[in-house]
């Protein structure tokens, strides 16, 4: 009936769904604290600087689309754009949000235009000037961005999602500027090049937290709790398997390939 | 729109969505078709990617509009800077779609125009990827506290041990790159891989449970109680 090979990992997916429901219920009791977060805190710096300076704050989620592995990320990097645009609306600062797959465009629309709402400033809200497809492909998107860069001269940048060799195109570009940059990424690769020249980097599991980080909901808040114990579980089975397999047993590696 | 038309109907196609998926990744069900040996979750999840192809082919002129409709504007205006680029994108749209439409997107017409203007201009842009590099790397490999004085001295390890002549002279910064790679690198990457990979999986039950609707519009304040 289970797929062999896939029964660890099922009930190890059954556990952290028991932990992050745990975690849920216990956040209804106690609100868990959160480490900060400095690249989220910047946002606010960010939005008045633009202000100041009478420039637009521009956001990309990166090559991501949704029918991809990446998908998460892009999920992560929406949830930062529906807080940075409703905060961009308060300052009366204006968000370009440059498209990669065409299919995030109604939800970055719906997205935006709740936000714009909340902020109760719809009236300011420009989809079609705000929300722009500008390609499918990795380099034309790319040549996009670095265009809006340099004719719109935005003040800040904040680039969540997933990122692959652009990453130093945009980051650079946007340096180039003088724009102040805020860059999450979970791939790997693209980490130390957003290290070295972003302002405020978010390190891989922090942009999945950005949402419940930003949104303050206790629920949301519980699951990182749940989240984090799951990650002990993973230590202490590395842990465990070093030691098990450093006196010749592969008890550990039989139970991961069941 | 009431909210469960915006909220809890998209939650419960995401939630089914998710489960069908998962349950023919887990679960070893009988065939239902003798012919391409199919249980009924792999034929749905067939299905259901077939439909995502579907929306997003829509999408795609859904964009195409919104690209139309933004350089129509720039034109018209004459943004400054924008318009003469404005009429060179339309003019590229228009070119590939009438080739496309008329020869055929897999035709050799149509791979031609692709190769030698796209994938040219591609590989270009993906060169001067290197000039970013250096020229970012010039600010970081700077020893301004200890963090950076560590990205220096690892770096240029790595630069000595990449540079065949200094790599021949001095062989031992080949074995000090390779476990500096095997070792301390290998171990930061695991360790983000695991967070990562565990970000994503609670970031997915939150979603599938309805509480991560970042991609719906924020919580308001009402539906923050739970």
């Amino acid at each position: 009936m289970l797929v062999t090979g896939r029964i660890f990992a099922l009930g190890m997916l059954a556990v952290l769904w028991i932990f992050i429901i745990g975690g849920m219920e216990l956040a209804k009791k106690k609100l868990p604290t959160f480490r900060r977060l400095p690249g989220l805190d910047a946002l606010p710096e960010m939005m008045g600087r633009a202000t100041e300076m009478n420039r637009p704050v521009h956001f990309t989620t990166g090559l991501g689309s949704l029918t991809e592995s990446v998908a998460p990320q892009l999920v992560a990097g929406l949830a930062v754009l529906g807080y940075a645009s409703e905060m961009a609306a308060k300052y009366g600062v204006k968000i370009i949000y440059s498209v990669y797959a065409a299919q995030v465009m109604p939800i970055a629309t719906e997205l935006m235009r709740d936000a714009y709402i909340r902020a109760g400033k719809i009236e300011e809200f420009n989809a079609e000037d705000q929300i722009r497809y500008l390609s499918g492909e990795q380099f034309a998107y790319a040549s996009a961005v670095q265009g809006i860069a340099e004719r719109e001269r935005p003040a800040a940048n904040i680039m969540i999602g997933p990122f692959y060799a652009e990453s130093m195109l945009f980051s650079e570009t946007f340096f180039r500027i003088g724009a102040i940059q805020l860059a999450g990424t979970a791939r790997g690769y693209q980490i130390p090049f957003f290290a070295v020249v972003c302002d405020y980097l978010l390190i891989a599991e922090e942009i999945y937290a950005a949402g419940a980080y930003l949104s303050k909901d206790p629920l949301q808040a519980g699951s990182i709790r749940g989240q984090d114990l799951g990650k002990i579980v993973a230590l202490i089975l590395m842990f465990v398997g070093v030691v098990i397999y450093a006196f010749g047993s592969n008890a550990l590696i039989d139970l991961l390939k069941m | 729109m009431s909210l469960m038309v915006r909220r809890q109907i998209p939650i419960l196609i995401v939630f089914v969505t998710a489960l069908i998926i998962m349950a023919d990744y887990f679960l070893q069900l009988p065939p239902i078709d003798a012919v391409t040996k199919k249980s009924w979750t792999s034929s749905l999840v067939t299905d259901i990617q077939n439909w995502g192809i579907v929306l997003a082919a829509f999408a795609l002129g859904f964009g195409a509009v919104n690209l139309s409709y933004l350089h129509t504007r720039h034109i018209s205006r004459r943004t400054k800077g924008q318009w003469p680029f404005s009429i060179w994108l339309l003019l590229i749209i228009i070119i590939f779609a009438v080739t496309g439409i008329r020869y055929g997107a897999t035709s050799s017409t149509y791979s031609w125009l692709y190769n030698s203007s796209y994938f040219a201009l591609s590989a270009t842009v993906y060169s001067s990827l290197g000039f970013y590099m250096t020229s970012g790397i010039y600010r970081a490999l700077r020893a301004r506290n200890l963090e950076s004085m560590l990205l220096l001295i690892v770096g240029a390890i790595a630069i000595m041990r990449n540079a065949p002549a200094i790599a021949v002279a001095a062989p031992i910064v080949i074995n000090m790159e390779a476990w500096i790679s095997a070792i301390p690198t290998t171990s930061a990457q695991r360790g983000i891989m695991i967070g990562a990979a565990l970000g994503a999986i609670a970031l997915g039950i939150r979603t599938m449970i309805g509480r991560e609707t970042g991609f719906l519009g924020r919580l308001t304040e009402a539906e923050k109680g739970g």
